[in-house]
């Protein structure tokens, strides 16, 4: 009977977390894939990321392999997609330069000189909808704070082991993951705001939402006047 | 002969913490049952009633509370149930001993030993009790968690488990289509009756060389985040996502005289995609009642994660 059948979960994580990744593990067991283990004690070997294509050149040498640069709202993401990975290679040769492109990754972790990188091969690139991609960075915006929670509590060996490991400023991470949903708040208050002009029978909603976006840029300014 | 000990057996696991001697139940009960020919029930009585009064024990004792699986429905409960090991599976850390599905017959649950627990592996197809194991939930599914003060206690029993096709669930899925296996797009059926299989490389598995009919699907892999699901879409499911329908699918497969032609049209169109499944849950497939592209609400979203952020701050 096969129940089941195990396959790597691609997980949600923002560049900052995955690139600054520099250990690697294995399970005890003998087919166990390599995982890299993240600061905030996440193992994956496979990554889901919608971003956007900010870079993208030919390498080896027949420049049969494309090296592309991926943006989120935290950082970029680095892959090699080559012609053994046909079909990536042949989505990615009808995809244009700034546009949002959807990912399913295996993560590799290439050994520099001085340190240890982290790259994707990825297995699927696609062109993403701009709706898709603000719903990546929410989940995993919510993602990321779990593991945030988890490597406060310390309860589990990974968490211990990353903690160890990177000293992970905990606090530097919850920043980033606010700072990422705040950029798709503010596309979202800008888009609304230009609808409020269109319907301006609706006085009620406007002024509850004059009021939301004050708040906001109050906690803003404490947060400039803190640093 | 048999039958005394095994009635002194259970009798004894009763009341051996009241300090009886297993000895004397054994020859108590011959002497009732195999001298004087009195029945089961009334043998058992009688003994019962003797060690109440001889040992001071309870006149009612604790009975173990055996929880079904189908009654396991949230996390962070203490629980023992007896179960069949239906499956082992490769544990993904070094601090998980085993893991893998237990059964009984109401249902199925995933259970994991702790590498801490230091407990005697279970095998596949035996049964057990597992004694004080904890629940919890991971990314929605729910676990036994076999910790340092659970018990294993393997028992001579054959536990009758549901068969996997009787284990359906409805769930509703949102997830990222990260992969859609080759066996997808304009496919063939064997023509038999009854059959139905998939045709690979011009055969029918079962089969052999048969009259094949055409179908459109997809086979593929929805992700979460937390776990995978391998999910199958009919042609009703793939029209309602693409417009494509088997009429058309064979139609490009004509027009391009390749029959991949569809997979690759599908691909490009659902691949990285996120959907939305309502369907049934097999232990293995997530076959979809619907499928459809999911469409967020932002705002909405926006509004939990300003809350968790909130929270922890």
């Amino acid at each position: 009977m096969t129940v089941l059948l195990k396959r790597e979960v691609a997980r949600r994580v923002f560049a900052k977390e995955l690139m600054s990744s520099t250990y690697t593990l294995r399970d005890e067991s003998e087919k166990s894939p390599l995982y890299v283990l993240t600061p905030l004690g996440l193992k994956c070997s496979r990554v889901f990321i919608i971003g956007v294509l900010t870079d993208m050149e030919e390498r080896g040498e027949d420049g049969n392999i494309y090296r592309i640069r991926v943006a989120d709202h935290t950082g970029a993401f680095i892959g090699y997609i080559g012609k053994y990975q046909p079909e990536a290679y042949e989505a990615i040769e009808e995809i244009d330069l700034l546009t949002p492109v959807a990912i399913t990754a295996k993560v590799r972790v290439f050994e520099g000189e001085t340190r240890k990188f982290v790259t994707l091969r990825p297995e699927m690139i696609s062109v993403a909808d701009p709706e898709s991609k603000d719903y990546w960075v929410i989940e995993t915006a919510v993602q990321t704070l779990k593991r945030i929670e988890e490597m406060k509590k310390g309860e589990s060996d990974t968490a211990r082991l990353a903690m160890e490991i990177y000293n992970t400023d905990l606090e530097e991470y919850r920043r980033a993951v606010r700072e990422a949903v705040e950029k798709v708040m503010e596309s979202y208050e800008f888009y609304f705001e230009e609808r409020m002009l269109e319907e301006e029978e609706e006085e009620f909603e406007i002024e509850e939402d004059e009021e939301l976006s004050f708040e906001e840029e109050e906690i803003d300014l404490t947060e400039l006047l803190k640093d | 002969m048999d039958r005394v000990i095994k009635l002194a057996d259970q009798l004894f696991e009763d009341y051996k913490d009241y300090g009886v001697d297993r000895k004397e139940i054994v020859e108590k009960l011959r002497k009732l049952l195999v001298e004087f020919g009195v029945t089961e029930n009334e043998a058992v009585r009688t003994i019962r009633n003797y060690i109440i009064r001889e040992y001071g024990a309870p006149a009612t004792i604790r009975r173990e509370r055996i929880t079904k699986i189908e009654e396991i429905k949230e996390p962070n409960k203490w629980v023992t149930v007896k179960v069949k090991v239906i499956q082992l599976w490769e544990s993904s850390s070094p601090s998980v001993s085993q893991v893998g599905l237990i059964g009984d017959e109401t249902g199925y649950i995933r259970f994991l030993v702790w590498t801490k627990a230091k407990k005697k592996p279970v095998e596949e197809g035996k049964c057990y009790i597992f004694r004080n194991v904890v629940v919890d939930d991971y990314g929605g599914i729910l676990r036994l968690n076999v910790t340092k003060i659970s018990e294993i206690e393997e028992i001579d029993e054959d536990i009758k488990v549901k068969s996997p096709e009787d284990i359906r669930e409805e769930v509703e899925v949102v997830g990222a289509l990260v992969a859609i296996q080759q066996n997808s797009g304009l496919i063939q059926r064997c023509s038999i009756e009854g059959c139905n299989r998939v045709i690979k490389m011009g055969k029918c598995p079962e089969h052999g060389k048969t009259k094949p009919k055409d179908d459109l699907r997809i086979k593929g892999v929805l992700d979460d985040g937390y776990r995978t699901y391998e999910v199958i879409i009919n042609e009703e499911g793939v029209e309602n996502l693409t417009g494509i329908n088997l009429e058309k699918a064979k139609k490009i497969a004509e027009e391009t005289l390749d029959r991949n032609a569809v997979l690759v049209e599908l691909k490009k169109m659902l691949l990285g995609k996120y959907l939305r499944v309502v369907g049934t849950a097999t232990p293995r497939y997530l076959i979809a009642k619907h499928a459809e592209f999911f469409r967020p609400d932002i705002r909405k979203e926006l509004e939990k994660i300003k809350a968790i952020l909130e929270e922890i701050q």
